[in-house]
């Protein structure tokens, strides 16, 4: 019972594991382009007011 | 001053706070309330994590497959973005039905893996999908990458029944389906397979639209790069 108690342990923790880290990869690649986003906007009113 | 066009979550705070409730509850159900497998033990309760793995990733390949027909048919953007988003996450919940297999098959077969009908055809298709990932990096024209991975998306779909039926058509160490074959199974355990397929369900459609948002983001993206070159 106990030696199998691992097991259930490994794969509990390995799923929520992957969960976390596809959460965190998708949060980090939102951050990322929103900065892209920002960026370009800022640019492009500077184009703007240059015109 | 321009503001930003996303100013919500990509996942409202209620259905967030529904998923939670779901998987407290389930992991309640699975660790304490769900009566022990008589010749497996503890180590079967695995199964209530790695079957509704399994389906999850299923019904995220099918919308990911209708929405690339759907694609294919109106060449509205909006079907690409659903689909490559359903089939990302959905490739992440197969990667967890693999893992966790091998993790159950260790103690109950002696071995991680074996190479039989049911896990072969798994394993199958999620490089499927993993050859999907990468060619939406690798093609760079966005007609053709959406054309490319609509077709690649719908042949992996059609490799789910295949998956299904393994062990039904060839002969496989795979337990054999409980629901819809010829085991029984304690309609309590039933009770808890369906409502942690629930639970997992409500994460997947958090994940989906979180990653939709990315699309979303993406796009805009390219769109002001365009304008800002054009200028």
């Amino acid at each position: 019972m106990e030696e199998n108690l691992k097991w259930i342990w490994a794969a509990f923790s390995l799923a929520w594991a992957l969960h976390l880290l596809y959460v965190y990869s998708l949060g980090s690649r939102q951050k990322a382009l929103k900065r892209q986003v920002e960026d370009l906007r800022a640019q492009l009113e500077d184009q703007g007011r240059a015109q | 001053m321009r503001t930003s066009a996303y100013p919500k979550p990509a996942a409202p705070p209620w259905l967030v706070g529904l998923a939670g409730i779901l998987m407290m509850i389930s992991f309640y159900l699975i660790f304490i309330w769900v009566p022990m497998e008589r010749s497996m033990g503890v180590v079967q309760r695995i199964f209530y994590f790695h079957v509704p793995s399994a389906f999850v990733a299923f019904i995220a390949f099918t919308i990911g497959g209708i929405a690339s027909i759907q694609y294919l048919a109106t060449r509205k953007n909006s079907y690409d973005d659903l689909s490559v988003s359903a089939n990302e996450v959905g490739l992440m919940f197969a990667v967890v039905n693999l893992l966790t297999g091998m993790l159950w098959a260790r103690p109950i077969w002696g071995v991680y893996w074996a190479w039989d009908a049911r896990l072969t055809t798994m394993l199958l298709l999620a490089l499927i999908y993993f050859a999907y990932l990468i060619l939406r990096q690798s093609v760079v024209e966005p007609t053709q990458r959406a054309v490319v991975c609509a077709v690649t998306s719908i042949f992996g779909m059609v490799d789910i029944p295949i998956v299904y039926m393994a062990n039904q058509w060839w002969r496989t160490q795979h337990p054999a389906p409980v629901l819809s074959g010829e085991g029984s199974i304690d309609p309590r355990m039933r009770f808890v397979l369906y409502f942690s397929t629930f639970a997992l369900l409500s994460v997947f459609w958090i994940l989906v639209r979180m990653r939709r948002r990315i699309e979303d983001l993406r796009r805009e993206a390219d769109g002001l790069r365009r304008e800002v070159h054009s200028l």
